[in-house]
């Protein structure tokens, strides 16, 4: 048995290592193939001492634990890819796949640099032209990322950043997706620093092009609830009690955060006292016919997502929200939980413009936002999906009072500065009023 | 491959989590159709979970779920290794638990060890060939009179532990009903078939079932339901060495909880708690208001049994053998504040509570169905047609919803008290939760203080540095109690739910009043400001 010390102390001291705080007791190489010479594949179990374990992957070179950071190294990943190539591990095998319309075929990648703003993965870019994300922390199932680029490319949904292939592993461990690579949208700019860039000048054509983004989302959402016949991405109806649940879970949130509700901070002052208030507006609002339909859904979906392409919006990133568990981002939940993650972010671009730049957006400019997302949005949205009428205002505020309250919370706890978003948020939803 | 078998793969290792857990008892049948044929099975189950989840509770209790003829609810089973088919398949049942290791709920099964059904294949060969390889699986004799000493469980219809089989032309021994035959489980083939099963009853057997419990699996729990007397059940922990069941159920305190309610006294709960015999580290009791069978009054004497009867079975048809078929609700009258101070001093007591599904919501009974059908009734999800249960016909479900005023679907379902802020089911979150926060519950020590107002029940648990004060009035009338707290002089007292901080604890006895069935728990807090 080799000394697993330097394992452990490298794989806790990477930025992808996501439990931090946690006590490690050992490190296991649980399965490895060799890509080619030199070059190893690896599946890290980190075992801690409550006894859970999390599994990280690796691609090695010698003593060297990261090979992706070397050109000619991570080359091969595609190569093996294009030729669909299946490695053999001790416990199972590690297979590469092409996607339709592979590219680079004919000519010779030269350059490969790693992304350097990534958290949970590591992203690789070859020429500009593909990008390769290896995912570290590998889990059991089918990444959604790689399950929603293929089902929605199936359906001809053009929005994405098209899948060229990926690789996976199947053994006696798990069933797991190891990294997916993609066309890299060059000339494309994060949807995020463009609303912050054209707040002082060009606001208007930022605003413009968001109900192009509204109409992309509805077509996401249709073509992700148009297949009855695959159960993995089927519309479901909500059950009877659903709406309770919803009710119910917000409710306490309100309840348990007016509870915790310092005292001190002048940001808080136009909600505080008000924790009945905003609880009766709940109740208010969850006075609705039905819920819609739950699909698959992006998940994580905000500004920071989507990047504009010159003449039209890419949207990336279908993992989810990282911290939860595999099975919960799979889960089919109701669309207009994106669509609020996305209001939400109007909001905070509209803060952060103020707070990190010192830019203040353009009057109404908030409001613009939302009213052109939402117009395009309901252009394009398949109707089955979403509750009618005044019902899908009502519960498109439910999700963004949930997602208020949980921003209150964080930024309570890491952004004292930041907490008005999330108040202004609340207020406004107490003063708008309720659809009928 | 997933092994959704594996909690290791689910859950963080903690053996330790039985002790923590809030557990939930769920009769299959009645909990929610998902093929629209009258009958609750696992695929309605499945669709349910996201409530569990929400609800708080930690593990799953199941009824037996295997072919059976059903003339015992299921507990007369006929092949222990399938599933019946009115709940599903072998992979709808692989579907439910993956589903609910998923959501972080681990799931126990009912398994009964001590017999099988009549029907049961091995039982037949047993009648028709004596002398055959199934001959001596069951306990057979030519007389009536062995072991005449053991009580008769079922007494309401059989009058006898023996019945006569004409066919093998002996008697065969059944500890409950006629058509359940006791396996022999002097014979080493059936302890080694049974195992192969899961598990079973003497003390060497479960010695050898836990060993190889623990041995191929971790964080596995077994439970005795072994109604008897504290002391006598302790035996089923294996003794001071912890080596035989990890939880067993605490039959004697549960009448005695009613009682205390009713005469206004804390005594009743307090002596069958000092009776209660220490248990090893690593067991707990299993402690429950309710569940699928009666409030068994097996446990009490004759003259707390009268009392019992005479308080919550005034209509006969309310009694069945040696105990009262009715539900928690009804049996405190449907009063809130009754239900809510029964579920505080359950949570409260040494011991992981076990909840039956429906209670929660303060569901009824209908004494009219018969056995123990009463409290089986399918659960209320909705004020819609068959209470949101099923969409079959009314004529095929496998029992009438209750419709009545008071407890039936209408007045009492979930999808209405999940939006109600302050109906019993919020309030049983919040407690459940309040109970997961704090480890003390099922982790401390218990100790009873003795006021001098007989009507309050107040006792301290304490685990590391958390402790807690639970104090509990039974009276249907408001009380004011003094209690000696100066071994904590200088705590201050934070009332957990509100979490509002009581005056400092001085010298001198600690003045509480409560409302009429009030309690409050408190977190003894060390003083900052000193």
């Amino acid at each position: 048995m080799t000394d697993p010390r330097p394992l452990i102390d490298f794989i806790t001291s990477q930025r992808w290592f996501g439990s931090k705080t946690r006590d490690v007791a050992n490190a296991q190489i649980v399965d490895c193939a060799t890509l080619q010479d030199g070059l190893e594949l690896q599946l890290v179990e980190i075992r801690f001492d409550t006894g859970t374990h999390e599994t990280y992957q690796l691609v090695t070179s010698g003593d060297d634990l990261d090979a992706l950071d070397d050109a000619k190294q991570v080359r091969e990943l595609l190569h093996l890819m294009r030729s669909n190539a299946k490695v053999p591990c001790a416990d199972g095998v590690v297979q590469f796949a092409a996607a339709e319309g592979f590219p680079g075929s004919g000519h010779e990648l030269r350059s490969a640099r790693v992304m350097q703003a990534e958290q949970s993965n590591t992203s690789i870019v070859f020429d500009n032209e593909l990008i390769l994300k290896v995912f570290r922390r590998v889990e059991a199932g089918v990444n959604p990322e790689l399950e929603l680029l293929r089902f929605l490319t199936a359906r001809n949904f053009e929005n994405i950043a098209q899948l060229s292939g990926w690789y996976e592993y199947a053994g006696r461990q798990m069933d797991a997706t190891l990294g997916i690579l993609q066309r890299f949208v060059a000339d494309g700019e994060d949807g995020w620093e463009r609303a912050l860039a054209t707040m002082d000048d060009g606001a208007e054509r930022f605003l413009d092009s968001l109900r192009r983004l509204g109409a992309v989302t509805g077509r996401m959402h249709a073509a992700l609830g148009s297949d009855a016949t695959d159960p993995a991405f089927c519309p479901e109806e909500t059950s009877a009690e659903s709406l309770g649940l919803l009710t119910a879970t917000v409710d306490e949130e309100i309840e348990s955060i007016f509870l915790d509700l310092p005292d001190g901070n002048p940001d808080l002052d136009p909600i505080r006292g008000r924790g009945e208030e905003v609880r009766e507006r709940l109740r208010l609002l969850t006075n609705l016919g039905g819920a819609g339909r739950v699909i698959r859904h992006h998940g994580d979906f905000h500004l920071g997502q989507t990047l504009w392409a010159g003449d039209d919006w890419v949207i990336l990133d279908f993992e989810g929200e990282p911290a939860r568990s595999l099975p919960e981002r799979r889960r089919k939940r109701s669309p207009l939980r994106d669509v609020a993650g996305m209001l939400r972010s109007f909001a905070y671009a509209a803060s952060a413009s103020s707070l990190l730049r010192g830019t203040e957006p353009p009057d109404a400019w908030e409001a613009r936002a939302r009213a052109e997302f939402l117009d395009g949005y309901r252009e394009t949205v398949d109707p089955h999906l979403v509750p009618t009428g005044a019902s899908m205002d009502k519960l498109l505020t439910v999700f963004e009072l949930e997602k208020a309250v949980y921003e209150l919370r964080y930024e309570l706890n890491h952004r004292p500065d930041w907490v008005k978003i999330p108040v202004a948020g609340m207020v406004r939803m107490l003063e708008d009023e309720v659809p009928v | 491959m997933t092994d959704a078998a594996t909690p290791g793969h689910w859950f963080e290792r903690d053996p330790d989590w039985f002790k923590k857990a809030v557990f939930y008892e769920i009769h299959l049948r009645g909990f929610f159709d998902g093929n629209d044929d009258g009958s609750g099975d696992f695929r309605g189950l499945a669709d349910k979970l996201d409530y569990l989840q929400w609800l708080g509770v930690d593990c799953l209790w199941l009824l037996p779920y295997y072919p059976s003829p059903l003339r015992d609810g299921g507990y007369d089973i006929a092949d222990f290794y399938s599933i019946h088919p009115d709940y599903g398949s072998v992979e709808d049942f692989q579907y439910f638990v993956d589903q609910a290791h998923q959501r972080g709920m681990r799931v126990i099964a009912d398994l009964v060890m001590n017999h099988t059904s009549a029907d049961h294949p091995w039982f037949q060969a047993s009648r028709s060939d004596p002398q055959g390889p199934y001959g001596d699986w069951y306990v057979w004799g030519d007389d009536d009179t062995r072991w005449s000493e053991a009580r008769i469980i079922f007494l309401d219809t059989e009058p006898s532990n023996w019945t006569w089989d004409p066919l093998r032309g002996q008697y065969y021994w059944h500890s409950f009903f006629s058509h359940q035959p006791d396996l022999n489980y002097d014979n080493p083939e059936v302890q080694e078939q049974m195992l192969g099963v899961n598990l079973a009853e003497t003390h060497e057997f479960l010695k050898r079932v836990r060993a190889e419990t623990d041995a191929r699996y971790s964080d596995r729990v077994l439970l005795a339901e072994a109604n008897q007397w504290p002391a006598d059940v302790v035996a089923y922990f294996g003794e001071g060495d912890g080596d035989e069941c990890h939880m067993a159920f605490h039959f004697p305190v549960m009448p005695r909880m009613f009682m205390a309610v009713r005469r206004e006294d804390a005594l009743p709960m307090i002596e069958i708690l000092e009776s209660t015999p220490p248990i090893p580290e690593n067991a707990q009791w299993g402690l429950f208001l309710r569940n699928h069978d009666e409030l068994t009054l097996e446990m009490v004497t004759d003259e707390e049994r009268d009392y019992m009867y005479e308080e919550y079975a005034k209509d006969p048809r309310m009694k069945l053998n040696l105990g009262i078929r009715r539900r928690l609700a009804s049996l405190l009258d449907n009063g809130r504040d009754e239900i809510q101070l029964m579920h505080g001093m359950l949570f409260s007591l040494p011991g992981s509570p076990v909840l039956y599904y429906g209670d929660e919501i303060g569901m009824g009974d209908n004494i009219f169905l018969g056995d123990r059908d009463g409290v089986r009734t399918p659960m209320q999800w909705t004020g819609d047609r068959n209470g949101g249960f099923s969409r079959a016909d009314f004529q095929q479900l496998y029992l009438p919803p209750l419709m009545d005023p008071v407890y039936g679907f209408q007045a009492v379902n979930v999808e209405a008290q999940l939006r109600q802020p302050n109906s019993l089911l919020r309030w049983i979150h919040r407690l459940i939760a309040l109970r997961k926060e704090h480890p003390v519950f099922g982790l401390g020590t218990y100790e009873a203080l003795r006021p001098d107002n007989p009507r309050i029940f107040a006792h301290v648990r304490t685990y590391e540095d958390d402790i807690v004060l639970c104090v509990h009035n039974l009276a249907r009338s408001a009380q004011a109690v003094e209690l000696d707290l100066s071994r904590w002089e200088g705590h201050v007292p934070e009332e957990m739910f509100g979490r509002t901080r009581f005056p400092r604890i001085g010298e001198l006895p600690y003045l509480l009043t409560l409302a009429p069935r009030g309690f409050f728990w408190f977190q003894l807090r060390k003083d900052e400001s000193e």
